[in-house]
């Protein structure tokens, strides 16, 4: 009997399918909303849908358990809840479940402690349980591997502060620094007009401090670099005498200049002309103008 | 897998099979520790509460070719019920409502789930109380099964659960009824021989637009006796949820076990077939556009020819 009932109902839901394509396409292009959700719904109840109160209301009494049956039978706990729940907000909308399931079982647990039940799980019970520990100890290692992310996030967003922090000592240091120079000169600059208002006269050539040669060490040779002077340059830097350009000697002497800085002057040139055992075994600087002259003479 | 999977069907066929042979034979002692079963079962007159006795069993059931993600929401909601009796795969045809009831039947249940795969996306799920009771067709979607490591939860396998429905259920006629069937068939059986005496989980069923949600939590509580809770324990009370997740939408509600006169039509249900032809339609929309647009042109493009340019000509000599 299922089977003639079950085929029946069937070929009435294609048909009613077939009707409410039609119906929905028109309202679809009508509105043309609510496509992208993948969970849709009419906009407005169909009109010919089935609901059969009665014969509901008859089936419940067929199935249902009679009236006196304990709650320990159906361990059922309803819970009111005040507002509507927001579908689309995951959050409150688990917040909604949880609360649920919480109130549930409390209530059920004052039940169940009031029928004097033994109810709870004594720590030394064990049993199968429903995931098992292999799967359990997965729960675990991501679990772990969670927590240990977000501490190493933590300590380089730490690490990042204190450089941060660092620096703006360094630059703290650095500017007292200065300011001390700064006060130092003054100071000195000072004691020095005060010497020359008191009407100390030839205090320059007198006094101990600008005096270099008093340690002698006007014979020893500067340690300064010579600018734009190469090091092995023994010419005493003649090959560069600005006056020697004729035309154009400004300009000129800054080219040099440059050139000069760039590539060297004066000085040994053996030893810079020499093969080392790196140019040898090098290809790099091997017949680089001919092969590209090479491409443009095919062309 | 196909080895494991066979092994495991086999495995919950086998017992069926013994207690079937018992209730034939009752009085064999080879298989004594199932006869003792099938007496308790079958104890008419249990110790207290009178005569009422709860002896549901479910059929849990898939159809072929069903997802892999929706045959482990199945086997999570195996290893969640005690009281059911998994059998193999039914093809989803048009006889399939004879070949389940026959099934149940066989297996001595009193009522079923079965889940349908179609199309490899969409998941029917069908709860029905077998002999003559009602059957309610639902579609299943947000599907997450106890395997996702997110829900770190875990409980007693077959400790009787606690079931909370919000207050929403008792609106209509035929909430009414989908409550009932779902606690007599997520209920497990007080005194069942598979069931463990503690209460450490709970399961939420909550009407949220005209969804039924269901969600799975376990409950710790800090405690030291087993009947008693510590003073403030249940204010320290926290839920780890364990799983699995899904959300059921009602579609029809039918008279019969598998079929029979439609009581009850979702009238807001549009079956997600429809969706994805809507969807595919409104792409393929995009060029016939195109090309109404073209020819829109082209018309009006012919109604009204330009003038002759009178200085076109000006300069060609």
């Amino acid at each position: 009997m299922g089977v003639n009932n079950e085929e029946l109902t069937l070929s009435d839901e294609e048909l009613m399918t077939d009707d409410e394509m039609d119906d929905l396409d028109k309202e679809v292009s009508e509105s043309g909303s609510e496509l992208e959700d993948e969970d849709m719904k009419l906009p407005e109840p169909s009109k010919n849908a089935i609901f059969n109160r009665d014969g509901i209301a008859d089936k419940l009494q067929d199935i249902s358990w009679p009236e006196n049956v304990g709650w320990i039978h159906k361990l059922v706990i309803d819970f009111d809840q005040e507002q509507e729940v927001d579908v689309n907000d995951d959050l409150t909308r688990e917040l909604a479940f949880y609360t649920q399931a919480l109130e549930g079982t409390r209530q059920a647990y004052a039940e169940l402690e009031s029928m004097g039940i033994p109810f709870l799980r004594p720590p030394d019970y064990y049993a199968e349980m429903v995931k098992s520990d292999t799967h359990m100890e997965k729960v675990k290692g991501r679990l772990l591997a969670e927590k240990r992310s977000i501490e190493e996030a933590e300590e380089r967003r730490k690490a990042r502060e204190s450089k941060k922090l660092a620096k703006e000592v360094q630059l703290k240091k650095q500017k007292e620094r200065n300011a001390q120079k700064k006060t130092a000169i003054e100071t000195v600059k000072n004691w020095r007009k005060q010497r020359k208002q008191s009407g100390f006269a030839g205090g320059d050539k007198d006094g101990e401090l600008d005096m270099p040669f008093e340690d002698g060490k006007v014979f020893e040779r500067s340690n300064k670099k010579r600018p734009g002077v190469s090091p092995g340059d023994r010419s005493g830097g003649k090959g560069r005498q600005p006056w020697k350009g004729k035309n154009g000697p400004e300009k000129k002497k800054s080219k040099r200049e440059s050139r000069d800085s760039k590539f060297g002057f004066g000085g040994r040139k053996g030893l810079k002309k020499q093969n080392t055992a790196d140019s040898t075994d090098g290809f790099k600087r091997f017949n680089k103008g001919s092969a590209t002259g090479n491409n443009k003479r095919k062309r | 897998m196909g080895n494991k999977r066979k092994h495991i069907e086999t495995q919950v066929i086998e017992p069926a099979k013994k207690e079937e042979s018992a209730s034939e034979r009752p009085k064999r002692t080879l298989f004594g520790w199932k006869d003792k079963t099938e007496e308790k079962e079958t104890d008419p007159v249990p110790p207290h509460q009178g005569s009422f006795r709860n002896k549901e069993k479910v059929l849990v059931t898939c159809s072929r070719r069903i997802n892999f993600r929706y045959r482990h929401l199945m086997l999570n909601l195996v290893s969640l019920l005690p009281h059911c009796k998994k059998d193999s795969k039914v093809e989803s045809s048009s006889t399939k409502a004879a070949t389940l009831n026959e099934l149940v039947e066989l297996k001595n249940c009193s009522s079923a789930l079965f889940f349908e795969c179609r199309k490899h996306k969409d998941l029917y799920l069908w709860m029905a109380k077998c002999p003559s009771g009602p059957s309610v067709k639902f579609l299943v979607n947000a599907v997450h099964t106890m395997e996702e490591l997110k829900l770190t939860g875990n409980h007693l396998k077959g400790s009787r659960p606690l079931l909370t429905f919000s207050a929403n259920f008792d609106k209509d006629v035929h909430w009414k009824l989908m409550k009932e069937m779902i606690i007599q068939i997520f209920g497990t059986p007080k005194d069942h021989r598979k069931a463990k005496p503690f209460y450490d989980h709970v399961f939420v069923f909550s009407i949220v637009d005209d969804h039924i949600w269901f969600r799975n939590y376990q409950t710790s509580v800090p405690h030291n006796e087993t009947d008693k809770i510590a003073r403030g324990g249940l204010d320290k009370m926290t839920l780890v949820e364990v799983g699995p997740r899904f959300c059921l939408n009602p579609i029809k509600i039918f008279g019969g076990s598998f079929g029979g006169p439609t009581l009850y039509e979702n009238p807001f249900f549009v079956s997600p077939n429809q969706i994805r032809a809507l969807q595919k339609k409104k792409k393929a929309g995009k060029f016939a556009k195109k090309v109404k647009a073209k020819t829109r042109r082209k018309m009006h493009e012919q109604s009204n020819p330009l003038e002759p340019d009178e200085f076109a000509d000006m300069w060609k000599e």
